[in-house]
């Protein structure tokens, strides 16, 4: 039982190919990393997973679920999502963006959740910004309180949206650690990003999706020492320049 | 003009201070439940209006251009004479006659409604639609997302057009001159009007526009620092 089955999705906008038929599987503990140029469908093939997009064609299990056939809201508590603009809720502290999910959703009493809040603020090295607003904090701190945000929820799996690519490069640093560690502790994580660091270090499945094809699909070490397709050698060789 | 006549309209105005001052009361009276009218309405007009769809959104819409389309006056003429409101006799010490009242809130307030709808609906549409989907990625219901996330930041942009509503609607109040109904302008009218005492329109006139430039001005104050007092901390908003 494979913890994420993606099936022959397609999804188009209008008459644009955006995904076509994307199928592969992740198992629990797997972190799987997506790479691919701007506008191959990496963003939309991570919303389709959590149904901010719904497909066109082909099926997505969670569990062996398809996820069409649970409650979206229920789906989503079991999906966690960390975004490139990181999103915090602009009116909240850091540990109010993480409570209200928690009280709104999982229905946990106040002390408990501020204190499971506060709990994973500090699993993301943030133990004394509690009471900070967003707009006070730095983008790598507004990022890991994403990702706490989206670990408190306890989902199954995490999606990963480009979550370092609106940050200052000095900032990049400690978001990649909390992701490492996540990595290691064994939460099953799908990232979109081109940190190749990071894919050499954790993923254990890396997919290169190109106009919205996955054209190759392996673990780190084959697709970045030994490529099968001149068109994932350019592209990752284009990435290696660029870090 | 003589200073001696200037005098003693002074002294007329001043002796009479406790008939503007009621007056006074009732134009209080119908700004707040003209603006508590155009909340009650305006609030989830503006929400249906961004989140509403069918023949309930065009409804809100069009009536909402009706609204702001009609000049007031005319709004508060229609309502007086059209509406069947009873008559609910006259409220004693401000001498406030309730149909009149009732009548001048409903053309304020729906009015206001149109206006403050339209100041709530763009503050909603300027939030950034990733606080949507964030908090629907939670697991949150379109409904606890615009409750919890949406409208706490959509109420804080729409304070600075909410306070210049408030402005609007205090001035407008005036307008109920048109029906009679005892408020600040038609008390002035009532001074002046009496006989021998034309020479003093402009001396009334300048106290009541110094009464409700206090009352816009500390009002105004007041609800900048509630908007400072509920900035988000580190926010440019
Ligand atoms: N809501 C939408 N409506 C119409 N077209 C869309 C929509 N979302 C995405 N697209 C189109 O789908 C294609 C894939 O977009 P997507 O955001 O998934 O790409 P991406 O791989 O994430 O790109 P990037 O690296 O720039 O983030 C693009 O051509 C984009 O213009
Ligand atoms: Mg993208």
């Amino acid at each position: 039982m494979s913890l994420l089955r993606i099936e022959n999705v397609d999804k188009s906008y209008g008459d644009e190919d955006v995904l076509h038929d994307v199928s592969f599987a992740m198992e629990t503990q797997d972190v799987e990393v997506i790479v691919g140029p701007s506008g191959s469908g990496k963003s939309t093939l991570l919303r389709c997973v959590n149904r901010l997009t719904e497909i066109d064609s082909g099926a997505i299990y969670l569990n062996d679920e398809e996820i069409h056939s649970l409650d979206e809201n229920e789906l989503r508590r079991r999906v966690g999502m960390v975004f490139q603009d990181f999103s915090l809720f602009a009116h909240l502290t850091a540990r109010g963006n993480i409570t209200l999910g928690l009280r709104e959703v999982l229905e946990l009493p106040k002390e408990e959740a501020v204190a499971k809040a506060d709990d994973y603020l500090d699993r993301v090295g943030l133990a004394d910004q509690g009471d900070s607003y967003p707009a006070e904090l730095s983008g790598g701190q507004q990022q890991r309180v994403g990702i706490a945000r989206a670990l408190a929820m306890d989902p199954d799996l995490l999606l990963f949206d480009e979550p370092t690519s609106a940050l200052d490069p000095e900032l990049i640093g400690d978001v990649l650690r909390v992701m490492n560690d996540l990595a290691e502790e064994g939460m099953t994580m799908l990232c979109v990003t081109h940190e190749m660091g990071f894919a050499r270090s954790a993923a254990s499945t890396v997919t290169f999706l190109d106009e919205g094809r996955i054209v190759e699909r392996g673990p780190p070490e084959q697709l970045f020492e030994n490529p099968e397709h001149d068109r994932t050698n350019a592209f990752l060789g284009e990435l290696s320049g660029l870090h | 003009m003589e200073p001696v006549a200037l005098l003693s309209d002074w002294q007329f105005v001043v002796s009479n201070w406790r008939f503007l001052l009621l007056g006074t009361v009732v134009t209080i009276l119908l700004t707040l439940s003209s603006l508590s009218l155009g909340f009650l309405l305006g609030f989830p007009a503006g929400a249906i209006e961004v989140y509403g769809d069918g023949w309930l959104k065009s409804a809100v819409n069009t009536v909402g251009v009706i609204l702001r389309g009609t000049p007031i006056v005319v709004l508060i003429v229609l309502f007086f004479f059209a509406l069947p409101i009873p008559r609910l006799g006259t409220v004693p010490v401000i001498d406030m006659q309730m149909n009149a009242f009732i009548a001048a809130t409903l053309a304020l307030g729906l009015r206001s409604a149109a206006y403050q709808g339209q100041v709530f609906r763009g503050s909603i549409q300027s939030i950034a639609s990733g606080q949507m989907e964030a908090a629907r990625s939670i697991g949150m219901t379109k409904l606890q997302a615009v409750r919890h996330v949406i409208f706490p930041q959509a109420v804080r942009r729409s304070l600075p057009g909410f306070q210049n509503e408030f402005t609007i609607v205090l001035k407008d109040t005036s307008v109920a001159f048109a029906i009679g109904l005892a408020e600040l302008l038609t008390r002035a009218e009532r001074l002046y009007l009496q006989p021998g005492r034309d020479t003093a329109v402009i001396e009334v006139i300048i106290v009541i526009s110094a009464i409700y430039f206090i009352l816009t001005f500390t009002t105004n104050r007041a609800l900048d620092r509630l908007q400072q007092r509920y900035a988000i901390p580190g926010g440019n908003e």
